[in-house]
């Protein structure tokens, strides 16, 4: 597991625990238009703090994904506003985004998609290059992180080699290139089996509480609940969060 | 980027293969059609390009370098006497038979020189590899190429033939002087190249050969000349030009030779195209989770380019000396594929210039793809 050193060094740029991070206020999306329009979120609002893991929960087709893509500026909400960095990015333009997503967020993904032909180590230092091509050192930083997800022994195996858990664990290493302050896992212990699954959840809650970094787990597993500090349950596009530990 | 780039296509290595192999076969394809291509045109206008003339004198309606309309020697005064004028050569071109040793005739292009004792002609055999090129102004004297020693059945200094019923000597041979229309070249002096066309009148002649006097200006003496009735006059340079592009244009070289490498190109171009394509596929949701932590579509369109560039760069590694070998293998069935380094060069830009088009669609398809659709399962 990681030790308090190597979580010092992962520290997020926003680090005081409780600190907002990001705000979603009356957030609504619709797909489509006219009679064949969905609306996927509903006047959502939603409050991401440093330390914190918040798990979506929902059934499928409920809006998390449109939650997360929002939140995570890969969608555009149709009206509603996004406040981060101190100010309101819904209606930012595809040039200022890239940067924005880069500087706050990392994902984590069910799949993993790691590129099969690099090492643990290339695909994180690869992800460190795309976001800032001027990153100094990305190779010593990706070793860093990977010491970080106590995959040190294992940095030069390729994905295959690995299994699952582990590429979990490179797949946040990865997230965590360019030290952002936020997480977002889009099902992330789906393929995993449960010993390995609440293995990598308790490395996200660590990154969370001992980082001061921002989790965001989008699940169907209410076994994970024991690490959230909220949980957010989405239906039909509707958010209802709710506090899980004191 | 690069190092993304060569290890995505490096992991699979048949595909890439397949890639290297088709850009290969399309730089060959293109350097040896227009290698081919610029031996032909360097064959057809060898005798020009060989001369030390300033300005080719001959009658205006000739469309042909070969096929030259005859003037006799009453041109040849009239532009020896145009100021500006220092030395004026008679060349005779045409076609006779020539008497092979085993039975039979077979046409040649004959080279009717004018040769002056004391003086350098302005037009010689060149590449002479056996005999004494300068015996050709005694009579019946000839020079002629080892390259043709095949179809003519003779090849050493001293043999005699009859070149239209006119006894001919072979004083010289030469290496790498052929025409473009196959019929074997034989030099020999102006006198004995009349003697094989007395149908032509006593004094013929196809082009006057003109040196400039220094401190004369080149342009200025080429108007005086083309001010003269029915005669022409064109700079080296442009006589060159002139003739390359009527073998090109009449025979439908230039078309056949370059439709063949723009082939070449379009199958490179498909290959490439296919093979990067699908690479992207593969990889769509791994180039859409850089996207969506922040790569810049810059940064992701870098990756794919630099794989066009890699597969260029080695399919041109391996496609130059392939097309190297093919020269060497065309020598010997006397075919001259011209690769000159600017023909490498060219043909460099040209594969990366296709491999990245090839790329286009890839490009297209990480520029629209949706960084949001990573979350879709």
């Amino acid at each position: 597991m990681i030790g308090a050193l190597d979580l010092f060094d992962t520290l997020p740029r926003i680090a005081r625990a409780s600190q907002l991070l990001a705000r979603m206020i009356g957030v609504s999306k619709t797909y489509g238009t006219g009679e064949t329009a969905v609306k996927a979120l509903a006047n959502a609002t939603l409050e991401i703090r440093a330390g914190e893991v918040t798990l979506i929960e929902g059934p499928s087709g409920s809006g998390k994904t449109t939650l997360i893509s929002v939140l995570g500026l890969l969608l555009k909400p149709t009206s509603g506003e996004v406040w981060l960095e101190g100010k309101n990015v819904a209606r930012l333009g595809e040039r200022e985004l890239p940067g924005l997503r880069a500087r706050n967020f990392g994902f984590v993904f069910q799949g993993f998609n790691l590129f099969p032909a690099l090492t643990a180590l290339e695909n994180v230092e690869i992800a460190i290059k795309m976001k800032d091509a001027h990153a100094k050192n990305a190779r010593g930083e990706a070793r860093r992180l990977l010491d970080v997800v106590d995959l040190g022994p294992r940095i030069h195996h390729l994905p295959a080699d690995l299994s699952g858990g582990q590429k979990q664990r490179v797949a946040i290493a990865r997230a965590l290139g360019g030290n952002p302050p936020i997480l977002i896992g889009d099902e992330p212990t789906a393929a995993l089996d449960t010993k390995t699954a609440l293995s990598v959840m308790e490395l996200l809650r660590e990154l969370a509480t001992s980082a001061g970094r921002a989790v965001v787990v989008v699940t169907h597993d209410p076994r994970l609940e024991r690490f959230a500090d909220r949980v957010v349950r989405v239906e039909d596009g509707h958010v209802d969060a709710r506090r899980t530990t004191p | 980027m690069w190092t993304l780039a060569h290890k995505l296509l490096l992991h699979d290595r048949l595909r890439f293969s397949v890639a290297i192999a088709g850009v290969s076969v399309s730089v060959m394809l293109v350097l040896v059609q227009v290698g081919l291509y610029f031996g032909f045109m360097d064959t057809a206008s060898s005798i020009i390009d060989a001369s030390t003339a300033d300005l080719w004198v001959g009658k205006i309606s000739n469309e042909s370098f070969e096929f030259a309309t005859p003037l006799d020697d009453r041109a040849y005064y009239k532009v020896a006497s145009v100021p500006g004028v220092e030395r004026a050569e008679r060349v005779l071109i045409n076609f006779a038979q020539f008497k092979v040793p085993d039975g039979g005739d077979l046409g040649v292009q004959v080279v009717g020189l004018e040769t002056t004792p004391g003086r350098i002609p302005m037009l010689e055999p060149w590449n002479v590899v056996t005999g004494n090129a300068l015996e050709l102004r005694e009579l019946g004297a000839i020079v002629i190429d080892e390259s043709e020693y095949p179809k003519l059945k003779i090849d050493r200094v001293g043999d005699h033939t009859e070149i239209s019923g006119v006894r001919a000597k072979v004083v010289a041979t030469t290496a790498g002087i052929r025409s473009f229309t196959t019929s074997p070249i034989v030099f020999t002096d102006l006198r004995t190249a009349r003697s094989y066309q007395p149908a032509l009148g006593a004094d013929p002649l196809s082009y006057v050969l003109v040196d400039v006097a220094s401190g004369a200006k080149i342009d200025e003496v080429q108007a005086r000349i083309n001010a003269l009735p029915h005669l022409a006059a064109y700079t080296r340079h442009e006589m060159s030009n002139r003739t390359r592009s009527y073998w090109s244009s009449r025979t439908g070289v230039g078309a056949g030779f370059f439709t063949t490498a723009v082939l070449g190109i379009i199958v490179g171009f498909v290959v490439v195209g296919q093979i990067l394509y699908s690479g992207t596929l593969q990889y769509v949701r791994e180039y859409g989770t850089l996207k969506a932590m922040g790569a810049r579509n810059s940064a992701v369109v870098g990756v794919i380019l630099a794989q066009a560039m890699i597969s260029a760069g080695l399919g041109f590694a391996v496609g130059a000396p392939l097309a190297i070998g093919m020269r060497a293998a065309m020598k010997a069935a006397n075919l001259t594929v011209a690769l000159s380094p600017a023909l490498f060069v060219v043909t460099l830009v040209i594969t990366a210039a296709m491999c990245a088009f090839a790329a286009l669609l890839s490009i297209v398809k990480v520029l629209r793809l949706d960084p949001a659709s990573v979350f879709k399962a």
